[in-house]
């Protein structure tokens, strides 16, 4: 059979099933892309403020931070349409007891688990993050950039989203042990509201330097975001060579690590429940 | 070897044991306290290709769990299983393709979305070939009478309209042996009654084997030929339905037609009094005594008319359900013990 | 009258007993919350930095931080997560039509559950809250205020915890009216995240606004969910402005439990009306 095409295909599915079911509830599609960009807006707005009270933050200008947050922008509203429905069904599937039938289905149950729902509504802030990143490059200056960073800059977002996602889901794992997990969501917001900061700022004493070692090698939360940014934002650095290298051996070890978890807490699921 | 083989099969799962009371809540924070359930304790079976099986019993007697270990969703603390040669919480991809498991109480559909839609999933999750697909999708809303059905939202449609669906999408792939667990419950009679007949008429047509737990007697005498009855997770019985009553009923139903309008006061010494508007008697009567109770009635009164029947099925059932939680419950000491050593 | 208060005893019982079954989520959610403070010292040492000067606004960086964990006191008493939506979801299920079969008060109920809530949350995360304050401690410059403040402070916090439930009860109960409320609610929290000021001292943004927007500013009532209990605590607000502050939180709180009332009166009738 064409295997091969087997999983695109069913993404597609998936897809399309998301979108039918978004597009019945039209006016609650339309208002959650708005609120999605308000949000965004409020974040930016609130740069704007700091901004207007400072020229740079560690090293980062206006128009280089507006990248960052597009960075932001791009790579959340990926996670979040792509991945946050499924896991946060994943715990009320524990509790209903709907994981039964996603283990049936003769198809990898965490790439059924991972993708089944996609929300569209969260990608329009893809297109707000384009607009952002538009605006910022025309005012910077992009003098002793690398043509090769052009071409970084989406693949380290690709890797930005593996990471976050890979912490997502092993989070969304553990509700499988704990059988409910309310706070998942919180859990997950805390986490990476450090990545969502210039990596620099975590500077100056003992706990900084903890801070940043931690969430760059042991839970790499901090590379998500600063890595591809600083690939748009600024020339490259050979200081910054080692870290870029790092995201790549990071990503491919968050993905094992979540499959890993995944597996462990569906063996728990299926020799603890009735 | 038989098509599914059931050696030894166990399952054990701890639940955590919830204390009353605020204090109890609060050091419940720091250490738990939990209790091992055996739901399964010890089945052995065989089914052959083609066979139609109820599980019987009551909540709780592990039928459901046995289905979901069958179809591999958990993992036995114990013994084996194979179906059709697999073993079922292997999941191999093989296994899962060539069955299906159908629960009353929960869906699978996407709730805001047409059937078809969900179907259409099941293709590809399936891997169907479009022709085959379309044939027995044409075949199976043909029919369950669903044609007009299967574009409009999931969450619009009435509950048999939506276990119909549940059923279609089950049975897309053409599964060789299906699991069905509860698949009336909630129905009305006449949805009941249409998923019993398609039921019967799908098995004899295709010859799958299917495994059935119902609590509906009426499913079970319309649909198999063989009826397991588990309690507290061992099987007390393996027969046909028609043997229940002979195994597990100890009496019989007397019913008596006085001559005039007198009834004789001094029935209750034969048995206990069912029923009793002059001039008809019905004296539920323990069967060895029957000979002896019919000598001596015809020998003191004037009767009429005489019949002995068995009871009803579902009495006879239901005071099985009975003794048996009623043996749960004095057993669920030991088990708590027994749980304790084991770990 | 003695029934009633058993009544309701036994309701708080029940749900704080229900909060300390999930064990899981309690430990990692009461651990996770101090995170954001982290962070928050780090940008802010970043800015001020970087800006080159000791003060904006009257904040100085070790206020700002001071504020910011003042706010984190705010809102612990005025969030309410899941609130609104669950309300909506019992709507939508017809699962309220226990509190028109059985003889409890919604609202009462939903204020118990609420403390029962807060005080099994607190009870664990005052530890936490202690040790965090102890560690900041140097970023209080000033100390702590005198006893009237502090009262004041108190005040502001409890009046912030009921402003907070009846908001967001009340947004809950336009479930009876609109099956889709978290879309609303959404909203509700974008404007929550600027104008409740807990993500910076409010007066950083109302120094750009102009003059009618800052008349609507001084009294909205989001400020006093967070920025209002802080800026009273470190003396940003005082004298008849404090006495005023405390004024119209107290008319904000009675604005929205007579709409919560009314809105419950109301929606049940549409309710049983409709035949749920």
């Amino acid at each position: 059979m064409h295997n091969f095409l087997r999983y695109p295909r069913l993404f597609y599915t998936f897809a399309r099933n998301s979108l039918i079911r978004d597009m019945t509830f039209r006016a609650n599609f339309l208002i959650e892309i708005l609120s999605n960009i308000g949000w965004m807006a409020m974040n930016l707005g609130f740069y704007i403020l700091v901004f207007s009270y400072t020229k740079s933050i560690e090293g980062w200008d206006q128009y280089e931070f507006f990248v960052f947050i597009a960075t932001t922008m791009f790579i959340n509203s990926l996670v979040q349409g792509l991945f946050m429905p499924n896991a946060q069904e994943l715990s009320e599937l524990v509790r209903t007891g709907g994981l039964d039938y996603a283990l049936l289905k003769p198809i990898d149950t965490q790439f059924m688990l991972s993708l089944r729902r996609i929300n569209w509504s969260s990608l329009g802030n893809f297109f707000v993050a384009g607009i952002l990143l538009a605006y910022a490059l025309q005012h910077l200056d992009q003098t002793g950039f690398h043509p090769v960073q052009y071409f970084l800059y989406p693949f380290y977002i690709l890797c930005g989203v593996l990471i976050l996602y890979s912490v997502m889901f092993s989070l969304a794992a553990t509700s499988i042990w704990l059988g409910r997990n309310q706070s998942l969501y919180d859990f997950w917001f805390y986490i990476t509201n450090f990545s969502r900061y210039p990596m620099e700022i975590y500077g100056g004493n003992a706990l900084g330097s903890s801070l940043r070692t931690i969430f760059t090698f042991v839970i790499p939360v901090l590379i998500v975001i600063n890595v591809p940014a600083r690939m748009m934002a600024m020339p490259m650095k050979p200081e910054y060579n080692y870290l870029a290298t790092f995201a790549i051996v990071a990503t491919v070890v968050s993905l094992v690590a979540s499959r890993w978890i995944f597996k462990r807490a569906l063996e728990s699921y299926r020799s603890a429940s009735s | 070897m038989a098509f599914i083989e059931i050696r030894g099969l166990q399952k054990s799962y701890r639940v955590y044991q919830k204390q009353e009371g605020l204090l109890a809540s609060l050091t419940g924070l720091f250490h738990r306290e939990y209790r091992n359930v055996h739901a399964v304790q010890g089945i052995d079976l065989e089914v052959e290709k083609g066979e139609f099986v109820a599980f019987l019993g009551p909540n709780g007697a592990g039928k459901t769990t046995t289905l979901k270990l069958l179809s591999g969703v958990i993992s036995p603390s114990a013994g084996e299983a194979r179906v059709m040669g697999f073993v079922p919480w292997e999941r191999t991809n093989e296994y899962r393709r060539r069955f299906a498991l159908v629960m009353g109480q929960k869906n699978q559909l996407w709730w805001d979305l047409p059937a078809a839609e969900s179907f259409r999933l099941h293709q590809q999750i399936y891997a169907i070939a479009p022709t085959d697909f379309d044939r027995t999708l044409g075949e199976l809303t043909d029919l369950l009478d669903v044609g007009k059905l299967l574009n409009q939202p999931v969450r619009e449609l009435s509950l048999g309209e939506r276990m119909k669906m549940e059923l279609i999408a089950a049975l897309l792939h053409s599964p060789e042996v299906l699991f069905l667990d509860e698949p009336t419950i909630g129905l009305d009679v006449i949805a009941q009654h249409n998923i019993q007949k398609f039921l019967k008429h799908y098995q004899e047509v295709r010859r799958v084997t299917i495994l059935l737990t119902s609590h509906y007697m009426k499913d079970v005498a319309a649909l198999c030929q063989r009826v397991v009855v588990i309690a507290e997770g061992q099987i007390m019985y393996d027969g046909s339905l028609a043997g229940v009553v002979d195994r597990f009923s100890t009496h019989k139903v007397l019913t008596l037609q006085f001559a005039g309008d007198q009834i004789p006061s001094d029935l209750d010494q034969y048995g206990e009094l069912i029923e009793a508007v002059a001039p008809k008697v019905k004296l539920r009567v323990d069967r060895t005594e029957i000979p002896k109770v019919l000598a001596a009635l015809l020998a003191g009164h004037t009767i009429e008319d005489v019949s002995v029947e068995d009871p009803p099925l579902e009495e006879v059932i239901a005071d099985l359900f009975v003794q048996s939680s009623e043996q749960a419950g004095k057993k669920s000491k030991e088990v708590l013990a027994v749980g304790h050593s084991g770990r | 009258m003695y029934a009633r208060a058993q009544t309701w005893w036994t309701i708080l019982r029940i749900c704080i007993e229900e909060r300390l079954v999930y064990r899981g989520d309690f430990a990692l959610g009461t651990l996770m919350r101090f995170l954001p403070i982290i962070t928050q010292i780090f940008l802010w040492t970043s800015v001020y930095a970087a800006a080159g000067q000791g003060d904006i606004r009257g904040y100085t960086r070790d206020d700002v931080i001071a504020y910011y964990l003042l706010t984190m006191v705010g809102r612990a008493f005025s969030s309410m997560p899941g609130l609104a939506s669950g309300i909506a979801r019992q709507i939508r299920d017809g699962e309220i039509k226990k509190f028109l079969i059985q003889p409890i008060d919604l609202l009462g109920f939903l204020l118990l559950a609420r403390i029962a809530h807060k005080l099994v949350y607190y009870g664990v995360a005052i530890g936490p809250f202690a040790l965090v304050f102890f560690l900041c401690g140097n970023y209080f410059t000033n100390g702590w205020p005198e006893a009237s403040v502090l009262a004041a402070f108190v005040a502001s916090l409890v009046m912030a915890f009921l402003l907070g439930l009846f908001l967001e009860a009340a947004i809950g109960m336009i479930g009876f009216w609109f099956l889709e409320v978290s879309s609303l609610l959404f909203v509700y929290m974008l404007f929550n995240f600027f104008f409740s000021g807990h993500m910076f001292p409010l007066e950083f943004l109302t120094g750009y606004l102009p003059d009618w927007l800052q008349t609507v500013a001084h009294y909205q009532p989001l400020q006093f969910l967070a920025y209002f209990p802080a800026a009273v605590f470190l003396g940003k607000i005082e004298g008849p402005e404090l006495v005023e502050g405390l004024c119209v939180q107290a008319a904000w709180v009675m604005v929205f439990f007579v709409v919560c009332r009314v809105a419950m009166r109301r929606g049940f009738q549409r309710y049983s009306g409709y035949g749920g």
